[in-house]
């Protein structure tokens, strides 16, 4: 195996309180990422498991600890423009419709207007969204727009795909088929993968690997491999190895 | 949720309501009441618009004086009040020193202020325009800045992790954003800066839509004082119209949206 990709190394995170309890959300957490790996961060609320993307991303300084991605700091890489983000909310920009949202960051990094009209029909084409380039936000469905936060975060060819419970404010169906859409979108990309989650069927389907972190103070309880098939299709769900996982996992969370 | 087709239908009963309640007051005052200045105090409709019709041109050019510095006076206010949001926003400190003096700046009253104005400078068109940008800047400045607080914590991370500078910052996502928190300021702002401009009319001008209603008031043509008035009112509703059609051609986005509730026309 080649060296880890993104190295996660006793990384704590504390927010102090006036009260003097400080909060813990993350307490010494280490794990390696390989390159191109579907990593899932599981856990309930107040695990920290969004706290540790946003500390992966850059957008959070950890208290203690290190996150070293090639030997690089996570800021330097989001400087180089190697992260994609997803959020919870599809954080379009109203104004803009669905062509001009997945073209902003190309503006932010100035490519050339002809390469960007191109990037722009492949990433529609990739979600599936040929028909809809014209609209804006508001005339899409929750499930569209997640669709156009995806092809935004991919618009710069980004190395990693950072994913903050992209999909749990949708209903089930669209949940699922949005799922097997992602992996299908990942086995073309390529991309290495940090997928944040409370659903623990989704972190199964997705992943190949589960880190499963629980709360108060945040940390791993476990690490669970996922040896099931690619490429999956949502009937693996009806399997029962795709069900040993998920139980797996759940009594993972028994005791906490 | 009213439909275009009510809306319409509201407007004209209102009109109609409005001018046969104008009717019937004129006639209780005249006939009824047997007031001796009935026609001063409260002449019939249809008079007022025969005034106006005989003497629109001039009304109108005395209007357009008015208006032309209105207008005037608006952006240039409007552009401090920009101005003045963006750096505030910018800046913390700024904000904390600056939004005091806004607010006091708000309880002078122009009355007493467009005198001390025309004092210093000495020109009715500069003074016009001076109040009326006076008048403008706050509401305008204070919504701005109130659209540059709202922006979303997300929408900026989204920025930051594409390592764009403050200043797309602001072009790709704090100015758009807040177009809509603008042109609600730039609504308040719109017929306000008509009435300071007629308000420095009164207080000696030539010429302008005040100069008239106060010759008229002195002159007890009670006639040309209303066909004045209404000239005036005129020219405040016009002025939120043009806010409203330029808010159209800008944000687009916003008219189509039938989520969102905002003053519409």
């Amino acid at each position: 195996m080649n060296a880890p990709e993104i190295q996660i190394k006793n990384i704590s995170m504390v927010y102090p309180v006036n009260n003097g309890k400080d909060i813990v959300a993350l307490n010494d957490v280490n794990f390696d990422i390989q390159e191109g790996e579907f990593i899932s961060l599981l856990g309930p609320s107040g695990c920290g498991k969004t706290t540790l993307l946003r500390i992966i991303a850059d957008l959070l300084q950890p208290t203690s600890g290190s996150v070293a991605i090639r030997g690089q700091s996570p800021r330097e890489i989001r400087r180089q423009h190697k992260y994609g983000i997803v959020f919870q909310s599809p954080v379009l920009y109203d104004w803009r419709t669905v062509r001009r949202n997945i073209c902003m960051p190309m503006e932010i990094i100035g490519i050339p207007k002809k390469e960007r009209t191109a990037r722009i029909n492949r990433m529609l084409d990739l979600v599936g969204l040929q028909d809809f380039g014209s609209k804006y936000p508001f005339e899409l469905s929750g499930g569209m727009q997640q669709r156009v936060g995806i092809a935004r975060a991919l618009a710069l060819d980004p190395e990693f795909l950072l994913m903050d419970e992209p999909f749990s404010a949708l209903d089930e169906f669209t949940r699922e088929k949005l799922n097997e859409d992602l992996l299908s979108i990942w086995s073309k990309t390529k991309k290495t993968v940090i997928f944040v989650t409370h659903n623990i069927p989704e972190s199964v389907f997705l992943s190949d690997r589960v880190v499963v972190l629980s709360p108060h103070p945040g940390r791993i309880s476990a690490i669970v491999d996922v040896d099931l098939p690619r490429p999956r299709q949502n009937s693996i769900r009806e399997t029962s190895e795709f069900y040993e996982y998920v139980t797996k996992i759940r009594r993972s969370f028994e005791g906490v | 949720m009213i439909g275009k087709k009510d809306q319409r239908i509201v407007a004209i009963v209102w009109t109609i309501g409005i001018i046969v309640a104008w009717e019937l007051s004129s006639y209780l005052l005249k006939y009824v009441l047997h007031d001796p200045m009935a026609s001063t105090k409260l002449p019939f409709p249809q008079i007022v618009a025969m005034t106006f019709l005989e003497n629109w041109k001039t009304l109108l050019e005395a209007g357009a004086v008015t208006f032309s510095r209105a207008a005037i006076g608006f952006a240039l206010g409007a552009s401090v009040g920009i101005l003045l949001a963006v750096i505030m926003s910018l800046s913390k400190t700024m904000e904390r020193i600056a939004f005091p003096y806004l607010i006091v700046s708000q309880m002078i009253p122009v009355l007493g202020l467009a005198p001390i104005i025309f004092n210093i400078v000495r020109d009715m068109n500069v003074s016009r325009i001076v109040i009326a940008a006076y008048i403008t800047f706050f509401p305008v400045s204070v919504n701005m800045l109130s659209g540059l607080k709202s922006v979303e914590q997300d929408k900026k991370d989204l920025l930051f992790s594409i390592a764009a500078n403050k200043f797309q910052v602001y072009q790709k996502l704090m100015f758009p954003f807040s177009m809509s928190y603008l042109f609600t300021g730039l609504k308040i702002a719109a017929p306000m800066a008509v009435t300071a401009s007629i308000l420095v009319d009164m207080l000696g001008s030539q010429s302008g839509i005040g100069v008239k209603i106060l010759y008229a008031l002195y002159s007890n043509s009670a006639n040309i004082f209303w066909a004045s008035v209404f000239t005036s009112a005129f020219m405040g509703i016009i002025s939120f119209y043009i806010v409203i059609f330029v808010e159209r051609l800008c944000l687009p986005w916003k008219n189509a949206d039938p989520r969102k509730d905002g003053v519409r026309a």
